[in-house]
């Protein structure tokens, strides 16, 4: 019980880790497919050859969705946004604005040298006078969740080696408990697998029954969480965007946990020798 | 059945056994003497592969235990039957459960398991206590259950490691004579003992080991 209980805890601090995670990603993911790339026409540009390059994008699979925006639109929205700026384009005479196609493209195509390989490809296309989007903010969200990846990877690795060490010295202290036991089996004709696999048996289990514990530990303090930021007014609505592990990965997580029981009595076992005869 | 070839044996500085060569032919009862630290558990361990000697071959049923791999060593331990003088009986398994260890540990279908213990306890005179615990039977109790062990699969050799040394001389008797018993249905039995009172009891062929060296072969008349 103490063992389930020590993984449970140390499988929770592993799975705090892995929410936290994956909802920063998902957030991340999602500020990734805000991301818009202005593709600017030339302004002596007829209507066909609009079409044209519409229909050039529209062919073009990493495009997800595209919006036209004509001279008019962009100067609509232009005083829309900016209207105490607005008379310093009367003066001009006519819309100094260009006719713009706003384009997001599709999640494969979301990787920072993805978008820099499409928005060059973009620019050789007659009758495209610019492509912009925000290269330095699209690099610095890709930095984040580089960073935030291996942060995740390195703190995975040490909380999962602790869960075997800790299952493997379980096992060792039940091993060395039924050590006469392990070697009267031996001297009469016990092959390693017939001694073995109730030994990883009882790892497997003891980290199933862990990893579960604590995803009932993390669902608890998810809840707790969520009600507290719904209790405070500031942050009123945000526990709408935090969300649990879908069940699959709460499964995955449990053949995880079992995964690293059976590692940990491994690893005890060959520490161990088996008792020999 | 069991053949050994110039077999020896060293723990650090110590030599346990030297140069030590004798047969042993199917169906022989015989008896391995010698004082404490003569080699006999060390020569024991070897036959069922717990100890590789230093040099020399040993066989058991052609089989060449020396050069066995280690998976095969528990295929050569089911042949053969083991006694210990500390019996080293499971103390939270009942008797019956003592005995059907070796069955099980072959996958023996549970109904040959019911039947097979019941024969060993019955030819050690032991059914009576099949479901009592290790700790409320006699040491001769405790011995009897071991052997039975030890024969439930029908075992070609049984090797016995001083298995009267924590018995009274009566007891000593009977477990002798069980061996007898074992040995007349043609099990080959190897008793290694200190004991005189066995060795007198026993008319059989005597090895005698004395510093790790097998002296010359007698035969006792008991």
């Amino acid at each position: 019980m103490v063992a389930i209980l020590t993984t449970a805890f140390t499988l929770a601090c592993v799975g705090v880790f892995l929410l936290v995670y994956v909802n920063l990603r998902t957030a991340a993911g999602s500020l990734q497919d805000d991301v818009k790339i202005m593709v600017y026409l030339d302004d002596r540009l007829s209507a066909d050859s609009v079409a044209e390059v519409e229909q050039h994008l529209r062919s073009d699979r990493a495009v997800a969705s595209l919006l036209f925006i004509s001279k008019e639109q962009a100067l609509g929205e232009f005083k829309a946004q900016f209207p105490s700026e607005s008379h310093l384009l009367e003066g001009l005479g006519q819309n100094p604005l260009p006719a713009s196609f706003v384009v997001a493209l599709s999640p494969l195509f979301h990787s920072p040298d993805a978008i820099k390989r499409w928005a060059e490809r973009m620019r050789q296309v007659g009758g495209v006078s610019k492509v912009d989007y925000n290269q330095d903010w699209i690099d610095a969200l890709a930095t984040v969740i580089r960073s935030i990846e291996l942060v995740a990877i390195g703190i995975g690795v040490i909380l999962s080696a602790a869960a075997v060490t800790i299952i493997a010295n379980t096992i060792r202290l039940t091993l060395f408990a039924r050590r006469d036991e392990i070697a009267i089996l031996r001297l009469i004709g016990a092959t390693s697998s017939f001694i073995r696999v109730p030994y990883l048996l009882e790892g497997a289990v003891l980290g199933a029954l862990g990893s579960a514990l604590s995803l009932v530990m993390l669902k608890c303090m998810y809840e707790l969480f969520r009600q507290q930021m719904r209790t405070m007014g500031r942050f009123a609505g945000l526990d709408n965007l935090i969300a649990f592990f879908p069940p699959s990965v709460c499964l995955a997580l449990i053949a995880v946990g079992m995964g690293l029981g059976v590692a940990g009595s491994f690893v005890s076992m060959r520490r161990f020798g088996g008792a020999k005869a | 059945m069991i053949q050994l070839i110039h077999v020896s044996k060293r723990y650090d500085q110590r030599l346990a056994l030297s140069d030590v060569t004798f047969e042993i032919g199917k169906g022989e009862f015989v008896l391995l003497m010698g004082p404490s630290g003569a080699g006999k558990s060390t020569l024991l361990r070897m036959l069922i592969g717990a100890e590789r000697p230093d040099e020399g071959q040993i066989f058991v049923q052609q089989k060449n235990v020396t050069t066995l791999k280690p998976s095969d060593i528990p295929y050569l331990r089911r042949k053969v039957g083991t006694v210990f003088q500390d019996f080293r009986l499971l103390p939270k398994k009942s008797v019956f459960d003592n005995v059907a260890l070796p069955l099980l540990v072959q996958g023996t279908s549970p109904a040959d398991i019911r039947r097979k213990v019941t024969e060993a306890l019955r030819a050690v005179g032991v059914e009576h206590k099949r479901d009592q615990l290790p700790a409320g039977l006699s040491t001769g109790e405790q011995q009897r259950v071991c052997i039975a062990r030890a024969i439930v699969n029908g075992p070609v050799v049984l090797l016995a490691d001083e298995p009267t040394g924590n018995l009274d001389p009566a007891l000593t008797s009977e477990i002798i004579e069980l061996f007898k018993l074992i040995n007349a249905r043609g099990t080959t039995v190897v008793v290694a003992t200190h004991d005189p009172l066995v060795m007198a009891q026993v008319n059989r062929r005597v090895l005698t080991l004395s510093q790790g060296r097998l002296l010359p072969e007698q035969r006792v008349m008991g």
